[in-house]
């Protein structure tokens, strides 16, 4: 068992902040910590299975036509959680609405399938995608609360800041730039604490 | 890998024959879901549309669709008519605004709600609180239009554009369905004149 398969996913190699892959939902959908961790909860069941399915089949996928192999079965988990997403949590999903069959574009997802289980076994793949999954939904989280808590003075919804504050909040950090500028202070806190560690 | 991997697999016949199997599996698994999942769905939605109806016309307990998914006739306890709802969509700032909007017998506004709208969070998407809403009650049609377009709603600071959205969208649909909406037929009673003679502005500073 190779645990470290989990484990580096959260830090080591975290999908938004070391590999920098699957940005464009971590800028698009961290409006709020809810929609933040919801996005990334459903990023993280499809990265999740595809990577298992992947993994099962991989002997028997001919190497010329497996990326649209990948995407009919990306697809097909995208559109089972988009399914799950209206019958069960409709509040949800009337904010994420068309982020959720974006997915299918998410590189996170197909680039682990390539990369990762299309050359490893299923528990290998499973720990891949759980390590990943998690690195991706906790960094996507962080930037809801973080936005949030400047945009509107709340976390979760709820009032963590004086009312003078949520009269008059920080509004741009909801916006695309304060995305970028948090993505941007994000990255350069974490290049700050592993460039040491690069380079010994 | 490719030592556990058959000759076969990278032949020609595999190469369809395994798209077909995948495609075939993956379509075979979403009717499923989707079958388990539509009914659900369906109830979802007809809650969601009860909810808001009961929240912009409290009075009625029974509503009738008019106009499928467009207007409704509302009724209380007795059966009698205590108005209409009508749903709008008009135009906002990012992307159409769906509303619902309470008519009452006597033509005033007796609530609104925003069934689902895309704009700014922090600013248009404050249309949705109670804060703004409150501010349409007990208008008349003719009322809605922003403070400074001559009307009498104030408009969300920093959200001009989706406040006169709201309240231009909900003054045309009253005005476009008028001929089915039974304002003024004679038949109001007194408590309901008197429940709307106060005329609450709780935004007014």
């Amino acid at each position: 068992m190779k645990l470290k398969y989990f484990t580096s996913g959260i830090v080591k190699e975290n999908p938004l902040l070391i590999l920098m892959i699957g940005l464009c939902p971590a800028l698009a959908t961290t409006v709020s910590a809810r929609d933040g961790f919801g996005m990334g909860i459903a990023a993280s069941f499809v990265l999740i299975a595809s990577n298992l399915v992947v993994s099962l089949i991989r002997r028997y996928v001919p190497n010329s036509i497996r990326i649209p192999i990948f995407i009919i079965i990306i697809s097909t988990f995208v559109t089972i959680i988009d399914y799950v997403l209206q019958a069960y949590q409709p509040a949800l999903y009337s904010v994420l609405g068309v982020f959720v069959p974006l997915i299918v574009v998410n590189c996170l997802i197909l680039g682990r399938a390539e990369a990762f289980a299309y050359h490893h076994g299923v528990w290998d793949s499973f720990l891949d995608g759980a390590g990943k999954a998690v690195g991706f939904t906790l960094v996507l989280g962080l930037m809801g609360i973080i936005r949030e808590l400047f945009a509107a003075g709340t976390v979760f919804g709820v009032a963590v800041t004086p009312a003078g504050y949520r009269e008059q909040p920080m509004l741009f950090m909801v916006f695309a730039p304060g995305a970028f500028l948090l993505i941007g202070i994000l990255k350069s806190i974490v290049n700050r604490l592993t460039a040491g560690k690069a380079r010994s | 890998m490719s030592a556990t991997t058959p000759q076969w697999v990278q032949g020609r016949f595999w190469m369809v024959a395994s798209l077909v199997i995948v495609c075939l599996v993956a379509a075979f698994s979403l009717a499923r879901v989707y079958n388990a999942t539509r009914p659900v769905i369906e109830q979802q939605r007809i809650e969601a549309t009860n909810r808001a109806l009961a929240e912009v016309l409290p009075r009625a307990t029974r509503f009738e669709e008019q106009v499928p998914d467009t207007l409704w006739y509302g009724f209380d306890g007795a059966d009698e008519q205590v108005g209409s709802v009508i749903k709008v969509s008009p135009r906002g700032y990012a992307g159409p605004i769906e509303a619902l909007a309470g008519i009452g017998q006597d033509g005033r506004i007796t609530g609104i709600y925003i069934t689902s709208l895309k704009e700014t969070p922090g600013l248009g998407l404050k249309a949705t609180e109670p804060r703004f809403r409150d501010r349409f009650l007990n208008r008349t049609p003719e009322e809605l239009r922003l403070v400074q377009d001559g009307g009498s709603i104030d408009a969300i600071s920093a959200a001009t554009i989706t406040s006169r959205a709201i309240a231009d969208g909900i003054r045309e649909g009253i005005e476009s369905l008028r001929h089915r909406l039974p304002i003024g037929a004679g038949k109001s009673d007194p408590p309901d004149e008197l429940d709307f003679s106060d005329p609450a502005r709780p935004d007014q500073p």
